[in-house]
Formats: structure tokens, sequence, C-alpha cells
């Protein structure tokens, strides 16, 4: 419990930025953080007071792999989070407003992905997957039966990497593997377990060869949209 | 642009979900912040558990940092500071505290030294060096060092009920000086 009294308050306060707070009530004060402004404000007041002290640590560099294994574990806690909560760089792609620009967009930059693909029935649904820079990468239509994958200018993976395709229904907890993507780029999948609908979420990992070894993404997401009508189409 | 007057907006691209910005502050920051967790753990391999945990805290709080309310810096400190402390609490906090040189440098004078490099410092310097030099050691050995009460009572040969008072009284004057 934090105490009502605001002596006790503070000291309370003090105590856990000095950092001699036991496990326990610790972590009754970082979770007091988040629903009391007022207690979270003292704690802002502690840290402030006691922060120039952390010049007495000295300075010593961290091991050198340590960057990429941070990388890692923000790539492996992004893609196993729900699409409600992606990271916020993805989530950015996927805010309505640029959904409708991506789709108008996608005219022009789906043209010549159009023109390689086989003739198809017209689709319901449509997305182009976007790189890092915002350039189009992917195109994906699909309708009830089958989803089409074609590339638009990706690069090929890192040797001993592969990319493999996946489904995320509204609602699901965890997307569905609709298989690796081969070096043309150009995939139909008929899935049998789930069906295309707007709002579905379309994503492409980097995996090992053989595509992921547990059934969930485990590599990094390369590629991410959302299936939105195929209206004009 | 100096490193600290970067910091706040990268953190604001991070929040954008800027992944390069992140390792822009990693680039800046971390030998600092690492060199805090080791103080707190004394392990290397524990303080680069902590300074993991701590950049995926970064990551996910980042919008939360106001540079109208502080500096970059020390909200990136005290993100390592809980993170490091956490892994020393779940460890039972059963590092060796019997390290003769632990602690002593925030005692000598030189070392002081380190503490004056703004304004606010130069104050913290002045009210730490008003302490007794016994509210002061159990202040550093806790807030650099992560001991727990327990730890501090023990390096010190103070009984337990002692120490948790020196500390509080230190913090109290410490906080009357600086206000």
């Amino acid at each position: 419990m934090i105490p009502a009294d605001p002596k006790a308050r503070d000291a309370l306060a003090a105590e856990y930025v000095l950092g001699t707070l036991e496990a326990r009530e610790a972590s009754e004060v970082a979770r007091a953080l988040r629903a009391d402004p007022a207690f979270a404000e003292a704690v802002a007041r502690w840290e402030a007071r006691l922060a120039p002290l952390t010049a007495l640590a000295p300075p010593e560099a961290p091991p050198p792999g340590l960057w990429a294994r941070i990388e890692a574990a923000l790539d492996s806690s992004a893609t196993t989070a729900s699409a409600a909560a992606l990271a916020p760089w993805w989530r950015r792609l996927l805010e309505p407003w640029r959904l409708g620009a991506i789709g108008a967009g996608a005219v022009a930059a789906g043209l010549a992905a159009v023109l390689l693909l086989r003739p198809a029935p017209a689709p319901q649904y449509m997305t182009v997957l976007l790189t890092d820079r915002d350039q189009p990468a992917w195109l994906v239509q699909a309708d009830r039966e089958a989803i089409r994958l074609a590339a638009l200018n990706t690069r090929p993976p890192p040797p001993d990497r592969v990319l493999e395709l996946w489904a995320l229904p509204q609602g699901a907890t965890a997307p569905t593997s609709l298989g690796l993507i081969p070096p043309d780029g150009r995939v139909t999948v008929r899935p049998t377990t789930i069906r295309a609908e707007p709002g579905m979420l379309i994503e492409i990992t980097l995996e090992p060869p053989g595509g992921s070894p547990t059934g969930r993404p485990t590599g990094p997401i390369q590629f991410i949209g959302r299936l939105a009508p195929a209206t004009g189409s | 642009m100096d490193a600290q007057a970067e910091l706040g907006p990268l953190l604001a691209a991070v929040t954008r979900g800027d992944r390069a910005a992140l390792r822009a502050i990693y680039e800046r920051q971390s030998v600092r912040l690492f060199g805090i967790a080791v103080a707190i753990l004394r392990d290397r391999d524990a303080a680069a558990d902590a300074l993991q945990d701590a950049f995926l805290r970064i990551a996910r709080r980042s919008g939360q940092f106001d540079p109208a309310r502080g500096a970059a810096e020390p909200w990136l400190a005290a993100i390592v500071r809980h993170a490091a402390l956490d892994i020393a609490r779940s460890r039972g906090r059963e590092v060796p505290t019997d390290d003769p040189a632990l602690g002593d440098a925030a005692f000598a004078p030189e070392a002081l030294d380190r503490v004056a490099s703004d304004e606010e410092a130069r104050r913290l310097r002045a009210c730490l060096e008003a302490l007794e030099a016994k509210n002061r050691q159990g202040v550093v050995l806790a807030f650099v060092h992560g001991l727990s009460h327990a730890q501090i009572a023990a390096r010190l040969d103070q009984p337990l009920g002692t120490v948790k008072a020196w500390i509080r009284r230190g913090l109290l004057r410490l906080r009357e000086c600086l206000a």
C-alpha cells in the first residue's frame, strides 16, 4: 500500500529511487506510478535530485554483441505481439489514411505486377506491403478462395534465410503460415483453415531455411499490411 | 548540437518507431549506462541483461519522456538503474559486498569531482559533503552500488535499524538542502 501521509509517501518515493526497497515493495511502487500521478511526480523529483550520483559509476564499454541481442529481443517482442500491440512503426503503416494513400499509389505501382500475374478473378481485397522506407515491395490480392502475392521490387533475403508469408485474421492471437516465398516472389495459396477478409494482416518474416521451426514467426517482420476491399478493381 | 541536446529528438523518433534512433541512443549512451549497471551488479553478464531489459523499456516508454520535465540523460539512467535493481533483487542480492574498493571511490574528494559537471550536480555535491559521512555512505552505497539495507549494515558493521535510520535521515537532509 502507498501510504496517505505525505511524509511517509515522500520517504517511500525516495527509497524506491535509492533502490533499497525489497522486491515486493518495489513492484508495488512501480504499479502505483501508473495509477497515482502525484506519487509518480514525487518519484520523478527524487530521480532528478539523485541523478548526478550516477556519475560515480565509472563508464564501461558493453560487450560487442549486445546491440544485436537487443535488436533480436525487440524483433521477437514485436513479432509475437498481437496486431493491436504492434510496434509503433508498423502501427503507423496501418493507419487508415495511409492505407488509403497506399491504395491509390498501388494502382500505379501495382500495374507492372498485375501484368505478371496470371489472369485471375477480380480480387475482392488487396494491400501493398511496404519496405521500411515506405517503398511498395509486395502486392497482395485475395478473394474468398486464394491469396496471391507478387513481388514489386524486393531484394532477395540474406543467404541462409528465407521469407515466410503469414496471415493474421482479425481477432486471432497467432498468425497462420501461408508457406515460404519462392525466389521469383510469386505465390498463390488456397488456405483451408482461414479465409481472406477485410482487416486481415498479411506479413512476411525472415526465417531459417525450411521456414519457422515453431509454426509461429520467429524472425523479424520484414513487411506487413492489412487487407482492404479492392474498390474500383 | 551536443549529444545531450540530441537525445530528446532521438527519443521522439523512437516513439514513432524509428529503430535507427534507438540505435543512435545506444551508440551515444551505452558506455555510460553499462557502467551504471556494472556498478550495481558487479557482473558484466548480468549488466548486459540489465541493459537489454532497459532498452526494451526505453523502446516501449519513450513516449513518456517529457523534455519539459527534465533532461534525457537522467531519464535513461533511471530506467537502467531500475532494470539493474530488478535483476539484483531477483538474485536475492547475493552479490559480494566485501569488495574493498566498493563505494570507497564515492568518498574520495576527486571522485566527487565527477559529480560536478553542471549546476544541479554542484548543488548535490555540496549537499552530500554537508552530510555526516555515515549518512552519505549509506546513500551512495545504495544508489550507486545497489546495496540493500542489510548489505549496507553488514558492510558498515552496524545494526540494520541504525543503517535504515541513517539512510532515512540522509535523504531528508538532502531534500532540505536541495530545496
